[in-house]
C-alpha cells in the first residue's frame, strides 16, 4: 500500500498493530480535553462569582440547586443500571438472551449447565475462539423442555425460566451476585452460573422418541406422587444447536416449534371417558344403560353415535348385535361410545361442566417458575354448551366434538387416578418442592376407577399390552379428527397396585389407541420400572 | 449593527472575547480527537475513507471560527461561556451522529446533513445579532402574534400532518411543533411582563384564590394549546411547556401558589391521560416493568440500557460500540449511544455541559435589565432544562419515555434549529441594555489587554462570566 496522502497514512496507521493502543490513548485524550474545557469554564465562572455584587440571588441559586439535584438523581439512577446492572437479575438475563453486543460483560458470565436427574448434561456453555456457545448434546430430543438461549432468538423453556440461576444466582441471594460481580470486574476467572437439575430422565426420553420414530406425537411420563416429569418428548422438534430465522417465520411443515406435550390441543377421544366415569361414580350412578347396535342420538336430525365394534363388523360385512345393557365397568372396559354418550346426557350440562372444573380444564398450569407463557402446560378446552345442545354434550362425553386436551394434562389425569384422586402439579425443576394441583376425584372414586382401568388392560381394549412383567392400568383412545386418520391415545399408570409412574402417549394419525400408542406406553413403563429397580 | 466599528473597538472586543476564543479552540481540539477516533473505527470496520470523510469536522471547525469572528465583528458583549458550551454539545452531537452513520455513503459537499450544525450556528448568530443591544425587547410587542402563530401552526399540522408511531409529523417527517419551544415562551414572557402585577395580586380575603381576571386569557390559551398537543399525542411538549409556564409565572409574580395549582393540574391531567390514552398507559407500564414484555414494549429502553451497561465506566470508545441494536438510537436514544461508547464518564461530562448551560441561562435571567428579558431567559432556560431532563430520565428509565429529543445532540433539524435559536435569544439578552458600555468603548483609542488599568474605560464588561480582574469595578447600573 502506498502511503501518499495523509488519509492513506491514517488508514495504514489504523491497520497497524499500534491502533488498539492508539485508540485507547485517543479515547483518554478526548476525555481529558473535555475535562480541561470544563475546568476552564469552572475557573472562569468561579472567578466571576467572587466579584462583589455578583452573588447568586435567591432566584438563581434555588432553581440551579433544583436542576443540579435533578441531574444528579438521574445520573445516580442511571448508574444503578449502567454500572451496577449486574445486581438486576432480570436485566442480566435480558442482556444474555437479547443483547447482540459481543463486548457486553454479561456475555462473559458462563451459564450454568442443565442436567437431567442423573447428572446427564442437557445443555452447557462451551468456549471457542473467545466466544461462548450454548451446546445441547442431545440436539432436538430436549428442544422444547430445555429450550434454548440464543442472543438472536432469545430464550425459551428451562433456559428462560431459570435464567437468573443459570447466570449466576437466584435473586434472593445477593452475596452470590457480589461474588459474580467481583469475578467479572477483576477477571480473575470466568464467572460461572449455577447448574440446574431437571426431573427428566435422558434415557427414557430417548427411548420415547425412538419409539415414536418418524411419527408425530408426544409422550409424557411422570411420577404421580410428586409430579416430577421424567419424559416430556415431542416429535417433530427443532435442533437448538442450529437455530435459523426460517424456523420462526411462518407455519413450518410439521410445526416443530410447537410443544405438543404441553401446548398441543387434541381431541382426547375415548381417553376422556375416564373423566366422565369419575363424574358418574361421584354422582352415584350405579345402573346400566341399554347400548344397541343402532347407536344413540339426541335427535333424529343428527347421525347416531355408534360403537367401534359396529364399524369393524360393518367393514367385515357382518352384523353386530350390540352391547345390550352395560354397567359402567364393562362400558369403560369395552370403551362403549353409546354408553358414555347416553351417560353424559343423563348427567346433564351442569354435571359435565362441574367435571371440567374439577379436572381443571381451560387452565394454564405453570411447569417452571416465572411467567413465560410458552413454558406453561395448557390443560385443554371444555366448551360450554347451550342448554338445548344435547348432541354436542353427547359428543363431548366421548371426547369428540369440541373437547380438546393436551397430552400433558391427560397424563396428570392418569396420575391423579393413580395418586388417590390428588393431582400433583407437574414440575421440571428438581429443586422445586412438590405441590398439589387439585383433588380431581375422591379417594374412593380413584380406587374404583383404578380397578376398572386395570381391567381395561387385562380384558378390554388394552389387552394387547398386558404382560406378566408389569401390571399396567390404563385407557386407550382413538380420536376422530378432520385432518386424517384417527389420533392414537393411551393414558395409564403402573404398577396397578401401587403406582409409581403415570403415562400419556399420543401418536398423531396413529389409528387405534391399542395399536400405536399403547405399545409405546408399555415399553416406556417397562424400561422405567427396570431403571427404577436397578437403581 | 455597529459593523462599521472603529479598529479600536474591534480590538477591544477581540480582547474581551479572548476567553471564548480559548474555549472554542479547546472545544475544536476535543471534537477533533473524537473525530479521529470515529474515523479510525470506521476504517477498522472496513469502510473506505475518502477525503470527504473529514468534511463534517472541517465544516464544524469553520462554523466555530466563523461564529467567533462574527461576534467580534459585531462587538458582541454577551455571554462567552454559553457559546462555548453550545459548541461542545453540538460537537458531541456531530460525533454521535457521524458515528451513527449520518454521513455514511457517498458524502458530497451538497449533502444537507452536513449543514445542519452550521445552520444552527447561523440561526444562533442571527438571533443574537438581531436581538443584541436590547433590541430583543421588540419581541414583546408581538404578544398576540406569538400566541396566534403557535396555535395556528398546531391546527395546520393536525389537518395536514401524517401520523406515524402515534405522533403527528409534517411533510418530510419534520416536526414544526419544535418551534413552539420559542414562540410560546415569547408569548408567555410578553403576557406576563404586562400582567405580572395583576397576577401577583391574589385575593385579599381568600389567599388561595388566584386573580382569575388577569389569568383567564392565559388559561384559555393554555387549554387550547394543551388540547391541540394532546390530539397530537405530544406528551413531552405538554410537559415542557407547562413546567415552563409555572416556572415563569412564579418567577414573574413571586407567588409560589401557582406551583400548587400546577401540581393539581398535573395530577388531574395525568390521571385523565392514563385513563383515556392506551398509548400513555402502555408507556407507563413499559417504564414500571420493562421485563413484562421485554421483546415488545420494553425492547427499546432495555436495549438502550444494555448498551450502556456494556459500555461500563469508560465506554467502548467512539465508533466501537454497537448502538445500532437500540431502536431510534439517533434521535431519542442518542444519550444511550453516548453511554455505550463513552461510558458513564461520558454521560457525566455531557450532563455537566448541560448543567453549565442551565447555569448560564439562570444567570442571564437574573441579570437581565428588563422584566421581559428576565422572563424570556428564565422561560427558555427552563425549556432547555426540562427537555434535557425528560430525555435523560426517559432513556435511563428514571421516568417514563416521552419521546423527545436531546438538545443539540439528537438527530432532527427542527429541534436543532429551535434550540440554537433559543440560545441565540439568551445571548441577545445577555448582551445588555442598549448603548451601555459600547459607545465609550469606541471612543477609546485602544483598550489595553487583560491587565488594563482600572481607570481605562474598558468596553463595558457586561458579561457576567468574565473572571475577576482587578480593573473591574461595579460601575454604573450595569452590574446587578
Amino acid at each position: 500500500m502506498t502511503v501518499s496522502t495523509p488519509l492513506q497514512l491514517f488508514g495504514a496507521l489504523v491497520d497497524s498493530a499500534a491502533w488498539p493502543a492508539l485508540r485507547i490513548i485517543l479515547h483518554l485524550a478526548f476525555f481529558a480535553a473535555a475535562v480541561i474545557i470544563l475546568w476552564r469554564i469552572w475557573t472562569r465562572l468561579a472567578g466571576a462569582k467572587s466579584r462583589p455584587g455578583q452573588t447568586l440571588q435567591l432566584f438563581g441559586a434555588l432553581p440551579m440547586a433544583g436542576v443540579a439535584a435533578a441531574f444528579l438523581g438521574v445520573l445516580l439512577y442511571q448508574a444503578s443500571w449502567h454500572l451496577t446492572g449486574l445486581f438486576r437479575p432480570a436485566f442480566v438475563a435480558f442482556m444474555q438472551s437479547h443483547d447482540r453486543r459481543e463486548f457486553n460483560p454479561a456475555h462473559r458470565i458462563q451459564r450454568g449447565r442443565i442436567l437431567d436427574r442423573h447428572g446427564q448434561v442437557l445443555a452447557e456453555s462451551q468456549e471457542r475462539d473467545g466466544r461462548v456457545y450454548r451446546v445441547y448434546p442431545f440436539g432436538r430430543a430436549f428442544a422444547h423442555t430445555v429450550g434454548y438461549s440464543d442472543p438472536r432468538f432469545g430464550a425459551i423453556g428451562a433456559e428462560a425460566a431459570a435464567n437468573a440461576q443459570l447466570n449466576g444466582a437466584t435473586p434472593e441471594i445477593l452475596a452470590s451476585w457480589g461474588e459474580l460481580g467481583r469475578q467479572l470486574l477483576t477477571k480473575d476467572k470466568r464467572p460461572r452460573g449455577q447448574d440446574l437439575e431437571l426431573t427428566l430422565d435422558a434415557e427414557l426420553q430417548l427411548l420415547a422418541l425412538q419409539q415414536l420414530g418418524s411419527r408425530h406425537g408426544a409422550v409424557v411420563l411422570l411420577r404421580p406422587a410428586d409430579g416430577a416429569l421424567l419424559v416430556l418428548a415431542n416429535n417433530p422438534a427443532f435442533d437448538p444447536n442450529r437455530l435459523s430465522p426460517g424456523l420462526f417465520s411462518g407455519p413450518a411443515a410439521g410445526t416443530p416449534l410447537l410443544n405438543r406435550a404441553t401446548q398441543g390441543l387434541y381431541p382426547p377421544g375415548s381417553v376422556f371417558k375416564v373423566v366422565l366415569a369419575a363424574a358418574a361414580i361421584e354422582s352415584g350412578f350405579n345402573g346400566t344403560l341399554h347400548c344397541p347396535a343402532g347407536g344413540y342420538t339426541t335427535s333424529s336430525r343428527y347421525p347416531p353415535i355408534r360403537d367401534h365394534d359396529y364399524y369393524t363388523a360393518a367393514k367385515a360385512g357382518r352384523t353386530w348385535a350390540g352391547h345390550g345393557n352395560l354397567n359402567l365397568t364393562t362400558a369403560l372396559v369395552e370403551s362403549s361410545n353409546v354408553f358414555f354418550a347416553q351417560l353424559g346426557v343423563r348427567l346433564g350440562h351442569d354435571s359435565f361442566a362441574g367435571a371440567g372444573e374439577r379436572f381443571q380444564f381451560d387452565r394454564q398450569v405453570r411447569l417452571y417458575p416465572g411467567t413465560d407463557r410458552y413454558g406453561n402446560l395448557s390443560t385443554g378446552r371444555l366448551p360450554r354448551f347451550a342448554r338445548n345442545d344435547l348432541y354436542g354434550l353427547a359428543q363431548a362425553s366421548i371426547g369428540q366434538g369440541r373437547v380438546l386436551a393436551t397430552p400433558g394434562h391427560l397424563a396428570t389425569i392418569a396420575a391423579a387416578v393413580a395418586n388417590r384422586g390428588l393431582a400433583m402439579r407437574p414440575r421440571l425443576l428438581a429443586q422445586e418442592p412438590p405441590a398439589p394441583l387439585g383433588q380431581y376425584m375422591t379417594e374412593e372414586t380413584a380406587a374404583r376407577l383404578a380397578q376398572i382401568l386395570r381391567k381395561v388392560v387385562t380384558t378390554g381394549t388394552g389387552r394387547g399390552i398386558d404382560g406378566p412383567q408389569l401390571a399396567i392400568a390404563g385407557k386407550t383412545g382413538t380420536a376422530q379428527n378432520p385432518r386424517g386418520a384417527a389420533h392414537s391415545w393411551f393414558i395409564g399408570f403402573a404398577p396397578a397396585a401401587a403406582p409409581t409412574l403415570a403415562v400419556a402417549v399420543l401418536v398423531e394419525h396413529g389409528g387405534y389407541g391399542s395399536s400405536a400408542a399403547a405399545p409405546i406406553a408399555r415399553d416406556l413403563l417397562l424400561k422405567a420400572m427396570e431403571l427404577e429397580n436397578a437403581r | 449593527m455597529n459593523a462599521a466599528a472603529s479598529p479600536a473597538g474591534l480590538a477591544a472586543t477581540w480582547d474581551l472575547r479572548q476567553g471564548e476564543r480559548e474555549l472554542l479552540l479547546s472545544c475544536l481540539g476535543c471534537i477533533a480527537l473524537g473525530f479521529v477516533l470515529v474515523l479510525g473505527s470506521e476504517h477498522a470496520a472496513g469502510r473506505q475513507l475518502t477525503a470527504s470523510a473529514v468534511l463534517p469536522l472541517l465544516i464544524y471547525g469553520l462554523s466555530l471560527i466563523g461564529l467567533h469572528l462574527a461576534l467580534v465583528l459585531l462587538q458582541f458583549r454577551g455571554d462567552q461561556v454559553l457559546t462555548a458550551v453550545v459548541a461542545c454539545l453540538a460537537g458531541f452531537g456531530l460525533l454521535a451522529q457521524y458515528r451513527m452513520g449520518a454521513f455514511a455513503g457517498t458524502l458530497g459537499a451538497g449533502d444537507p446533513e452536513l449543514y445542519l450544525i452550521p445552520a444552527g450556528f447561523a440561526a444562533l448568530l442571527i438571533t443574537a445579532a438581531a436581538g443584541a443591544n436590547g433590541r430583543y425587547r421588540w419581541l414583546a410587542k408581538g404578544l398576540w402574534l406569538w400566541a396566534g402563530v403557535s396555535l395556528v401552526l398546531l391546527v395546520v399540522l393536525l389537518v395536514t400532518g401524517t401520523r406515524f408511531r402515534g405522533a403527528v409529523y409534517a411533510l418530510g417527517f419534520t416536526t414544526p411543533t419544535e418551534v413552539l419551544k420559542v414562540t410560546v415562551i415569547l408569548g408567555l414572557a410578553a403576557y406576563l411582563e404586562r400582567h405580572a402585577r395583576a397576577l401577583a395580586r391574589w385575593h385579599p380575603r381568600f389567599p388561595l384564590l388566584p386573580p382569575l381576571r388577569a389569568l383567564w386569557p392565559l388559561l384559555v390559551f393554555w387549554v387550547l394549546l394543551v388540547g391541540l398537543l394532546a390530539l397530537q399525542r405530544d406528551l413531552g411538549m405538554i410537559v415542557i411547556l407547562s413546567v415552563t409556564l409555572l416556572v415563569v409565572l412564579v418567577r414573574a409574580t413571586g407567588r409560589v401558589g401557582y406551583f400548587g395549582y400546577g401540581l393539581l393540574a398535573a395530577v388531574g391531567s395525568g390521571a385523565l391521560l392514563l385513563t383515556f390514552f392506551a398509548h400513555g398507559q402502555r408507556r407507563v407500564e413499559a417504564w414500571l416493568d420493562p421485563f413484562q414484555d421485554p421483546t415488545g414494549d420494553g425492547w427499546q429502553i432495555l436495549q438502550g440500557l444494555s448498551g450502556m451497561y456494556a459500555g461500563g465506566l469508560w465506554g467502548e470508545g467512539f465508533g466501537n460500540g454497537s448502538p445500532e441494536y437500540t431502536p431510534i438510537a439517533r434521535s431519542d436514544f442518542i444519550y444511550a449511544v453516548i453511554g455505550e461508547e463513552l461510558g458513564f464518564l461520558g454521560c457525566v461530562l455531557v450532563a455537566l455541559f448541560f448543567l453549565i448551560l442551565v447555569q448560564r441561562g439562570i444567570m442571564i435571567a437574573g441579570q437581565a435589565r428588563t422584566d421581559f428579558g428576565r422572563l424570556l431567559a428564565a422561560g427558555l432556560t427552563t425549556v432547555l432544562a426540562v427537555q434535557t431532563l425528560l430525555n435523560l430520565g426517559g432513556v435511563t428509565k428514571a421516568i417514563p419515555l416521552t419521546g423527545i429529543t436531546l438538545p443539540f445532540i439528537s438527530h432532527g433539524g427542527a429541534s436543532l434549529l429551535t434550540t440554537f435559536t433559543a440560545v441565540g435569544l439568551l445571548l441577545a439578552i445577555s448582551d445588555g441594555p442598549p448603548g451601555a458600555g459600547r459607545r465609550p468603548a469606541r471612543t477609546v483609542k485602544r483598550a489595553p489587554a487583560a491587565d488594563a488599568t482600572p481607570s481605562a474605560p474598558v468596553p463595558a464588561p457586561r458579561p457576567v462570566d468574565r473572571p475577576a480582574r482587578p480593573r473591574r469595578r461595579p460601575a454604573a447600573a450595569k452590574t446587578p
